[in-house]
């Protein structure tokens, strides 16, 4: 609890240093959001007049107390380009990113850890060959280039899924099944699955890799050896023990390709036409819509912070010898 | 035991593959299609304003103009006709007068009256709303609505052009606290539904629209933002329609298939390149006639671009046909030419190869976008050939709110970049090659030219704009403040529910509004 309570704690210095790096970043790179909405043939004089409005010839200093100051209220600005609050955009496509990261996780744990698990097991086999090559493909293919394939393959060729979009929300197709109408529920994992399993590819090389190592290791230690010669049954040897220990730096692994998970969600959601928080990212830098570059990343820091938080505490459960310290 | 373990794994394997292929025929079930007459269009930006005034993507565009009526409407020939306005005449050369269709409404039932237009073209003119195309509509010095049915707008100077730009969408003069950006409100052939952010656009049919209800029923603007994911997605069956941009390798693809229709049109964009004319060494017209004569216009247009757009002769534009002719013609590719015409000029190579004269290096920066492939690859072409003719040519790439900002303020040396929407060559000319023209970059000065281009927009007899045009144009391909690479291709692909799909050069898709 005091664990918990102490990382809760640490939340606030690091999105204090997150806001105020963004912030130097956004208003340090070149490009003048004024030009860019008023187009090519802006004057000077409207270019000047509207950054006038926006606060934008106000010294650096000014700009940042002003937004630091909203920013305690709940207030994150104002899009310049979509004239909607950033809170209401972001609050809008974040689930749709959520759903996707989440799903791209399971994608990597449930396709990383069975690999992992059937290589070590397996172990010089041809099957421990294939759970090789596929790992170093899944690190080497980038997600674009794979979504593209999956969409070739599966949408084009097969007919078989979506090319693009989102379907109905995750949570919503659930209640629907539940009330007795599961098509929603199969349109919204079709549409998931290519994006999902694009943007899962590489975390489930990498957790295969790990888990695979870890599992040869412990199914190699003394304790192993001891439960086979008790008379454990295999499976339990396999699942119980051995990777209980293999899954600590796997569960590390997790945390962290979230972060990349939510970069990746960018290119993702581009190819696939996913509503998401990474299509508004991108079209908020490329136009320098600075208050919404600001609230995008602030929330990514957010989420991030938090997934990193569940990691952590996760370890307590599966090594009861962390947090008793 | 090892039998039992295998045995386990490959029961758990057959549950799997029952599972996803019970999902796969789930998902085929599943995925339904919208209503009998919907059209699926895929776009590669979401827009941001469905306010006509405000609109500033062509997302919004192709939408703004299917929600909205404007006074006329451009056909596929870019030629006016009628729409909210039934007529139009000019009493002397900076008067028009308009008079206005009775029977048209608002999407909420309300009819479209004279003050509408004017509430329109008035709001459009503040500067307090920065409407992106203000500029446009700047010489109009008044609009007035006259008698039940008329409107009239009195002009500082004559103003040809002016009828090619009164598409503009009208929005009705009173809305109270509805917010038009994110809510249209239009009297066009389709009416606003719903907006799902980054998603989908979709619109529905006006049953109440004076032409006739249009044959479809809804309309669904998809946004991909990826070129390649669209065309796929179109090959898929996800979509019935997609349009440009799109990557040469797709075009050429899509065109040989016989499942989809293919609408190309010349368009009305050019991308062309920009001299900073107050550049120590880009300011002598001599040396900007020797780099056009080294940029190989035709590799680049057919292995870069794929052969999608045309090469061009000038700024004049072939799809603008009353004003084009192909006998004014900007310097051809000719390494040797070049080679020659600097050498004459008395550039010559210096201790480290690259040219100089009077103690200065011939040397300048290409420039241009990041987000445009074909772009960055033209300019590395140009650099390689430039640097073997003994040129210093160094390339940059930034992304475009850096670019742009830099080109808007003089900051550049020679920049590749494009203008589009050209429906008439005031628009193409005026603002970018007039001594103070706001769009004059580079900062070019021509008193002939600059009279020619005030002639071309006063006069309103198309014989006598055309003269004008072409004689500026004569003057540009020879002095080359501009050199203009390419027209850019307009193509779009549509499948077989849409057999009697028209496009126009912008890319408009007023066809669809057909009942």
């Amino acid at each position: 609890m005091r664990y918990l309570l102490t990382r809760l704690g640490l939340f606030v210095p690091m999105l204090a240093g997150v806001v105020s790096v963004v912030f130097l970043l956004v208003h340090l790179i070149p490009g003048d959001p004024a030009r860019v909405l008023l187009g090519e043939d802006a004057s000077p004089q409207a270019v000047a007049q509207l950054r006038h409005n926006l606060g934008l010839d106000l010294p650096l200093p000014s700009q940042f107390l002003r937004y630091l100051g909203h920013l305690l209220h709940g207030d994150l600005g104002v899009s310049m380009f979509q004239n909607a609050p950033v809170l209401d955009l972001v609050l809008a496509r974040l689930p749709a990113t959520l759903e996707l990261a989440a799903f791209a996780i399971v994608v990597s744990v449930c396709l990383g850890v069975s690999l992992g698990c059937a290589a070590a097991v397996f172990h010089g086999s041809a099957l421990d060959l294939l759970c090789l090559v596929f790992a170093q493909l899944g690190i080497s293919v980038t997600v674009f280039w794979l979504g593209i394939l999956l969409m070739l393959a599966f949408s084009v060729e097969l007919h078989w899924l979506p090319a693009i979009g989102r379907g109905v929300p995750l949570s919503s197709a659930f209640a629907a099944s539940l009330e007795g109408r599961p098509a929603a529920l199969f349109d919204s994992l079709a549409h998931l699955a290519m994006p999902a399993v694009a943007l899962g590819m590489q975390g489930a090389a990498i957790i295969c890799r790990l888990v695979r190592s870890g599992m040869l290791e412990a199914l190699a230690s003394d304790y192993v050896r001891t439960a086979r010669a008790k008379g454990v049954h295999p499976f339990a040897v396999t699942f119980r023990h051995a990777l209980r220990n293999a899954l600590l730096p796997a569960v590390t692994m997790i945390g962290w390709q979230f972060g990349n998970l939510l970069g990746g969600a960018v290119l993702t959601e581009g190819i696939f036409g996913w509503p998401g928080l990474g299509q508004l990212a991108v079209g908020a830098f490329s136009q320098r819509d600075l208050p919404l570059m600001q609230g995008i990343v602030l929330t990514f820091a957010l989420v991030f912070g938090l997934v990193t938080l569940a990691t952590d505490l996760a370890y307590g459960l599966i090594d009861p010898r962390i947090g008793s310290r | 035991m090892k039998g039992e373990r295998v045995g386990r794994w490959l029961a758990a394997a057959r549950v799997l593959a029952l599972v996803a292929v019970v999902l796969i025929v789930a998902s085929g079930l599943a995925a339904g299609a919208e209503g009998p007459r919907a059209v699926r269009i895929g776009t590669d930006v979401d827009a941001q304003s469905l306010d006509p005034r405000l609109q500033r993507d062509t997302t919004a565009y192709r939408l703004n103009n299917l929600i909205y009526d404007g006074l006329i409407q451009l056909d596929e020939n870019l030629t006016p006709r009628p729409d909210l306005a039934l007529s139009w005449r000019q009493p002397d050369e900076k008067t028009w007068v308009f008079t206005m269709r009775r029977d048209a409404r608002f999407h909420d039932g309300r009819p479209v009256t004279p003050d509408d237009v004017v509430f329109t073209f008035k709001t459009i003119l503040d500067p307090a709303l920065n409407a992106r195309f203000r500029s446009l509509y700047e010489p109009i010095e008044t609009v007035e609505a006259v008698g039940g049915d008329q409107i009239r707008f009195t002009l500082k100077t004559p103003y040809a052009p002016l009828l090619n730009y009164l598409d503009l969408g009208i929005v009705p003069k009173d809305v109270g606290a509805r917010d038009l950006n994110a809510n249209p409100l239009g009297s066009g052939p389709f009416r606003f539904s719903r907006w799902e952010r980054g998603g989908r656009i979709v619109l529905t049919a006006n049953d109440g629209y004076f032409a006739g209800r249009p044959a479809i029923d809804e309309i669904d603007m998809i946004v991909v933002p990826d070129n390649t994911a669209r065309a796929q997605a179109l090959e898929a069956g996800d979509l019935d329609l997609i349009m440009s941009p799109l990557s040469p390798q797709d075009v050429s693809r899509l065109a040989a298939d016989r499942r989809f229709r293919h609408v190309h049109l010349p368009g009305i964009s050019i991308t062309y390149f920009n001299f900073n004319c107050r550049h120590p060494v880009l300011s002598d017209p001599t040396v900007r006639r020797a780099v056009a004569m080294l940029i190989d216009q035709n590799t680049i247009v057919q292995q870069i671009y794929g052969g999608i757009d045309v090469p061009a002769t000038s700024l004049l534009i072939p799809s603008l046909r009353w004003s084009y002719t192909p006998e004014i013609r900007q310097p051809a590719y000719d390494v040797d030419g070049a080679r020659g015409l600097l050498a004459e000029a008395g550039w010559k190579p210096g201790a480290d190869g690259v040219l100089a004269k009077n103690g200065q290096r011939l040397s300048f920066t290409l420039a241009t976008h990041a987000e445009d492939s074909n772009r960055i690859q033209t300019i590395e072409l140009s650099q390689n050939t430039l640097n073997q003719v003994g040129i210093d040519a160094k390339a940059s790439v930034t992304d475009w709110p850096a670019f742009i900002g830099s080109v808007q303020t003089g900051n550049y040396d020679l920049a590749l970049l494009g203008w589009t929407i050209l429906v008439d060559p005031d628009r193409a000319m005026y603002g970018q090659l007039t001594s103070s023209g706001s769009l004059n970059f580079g900062r070019y000065a021509n008193p002939q030219v600059d009279a020619l281009l005030a002639r071309g927009r006063a006069v309103g007899d198309l014989a006598a704009r055309a003269e004008a045009y072409q004689a500026a144009a004569r003057i540009i391909a020879e002095e080359l403040p501009y050199y203009v690479l390419s027209y850019a291709g307009f193509d779009a692909f549509a499948t077989s529910r849409l057999s009697g799909f028209a496009a126009d050069a912008r890319g408009f898709l007023r066809g669809l509004a057909a009942p």
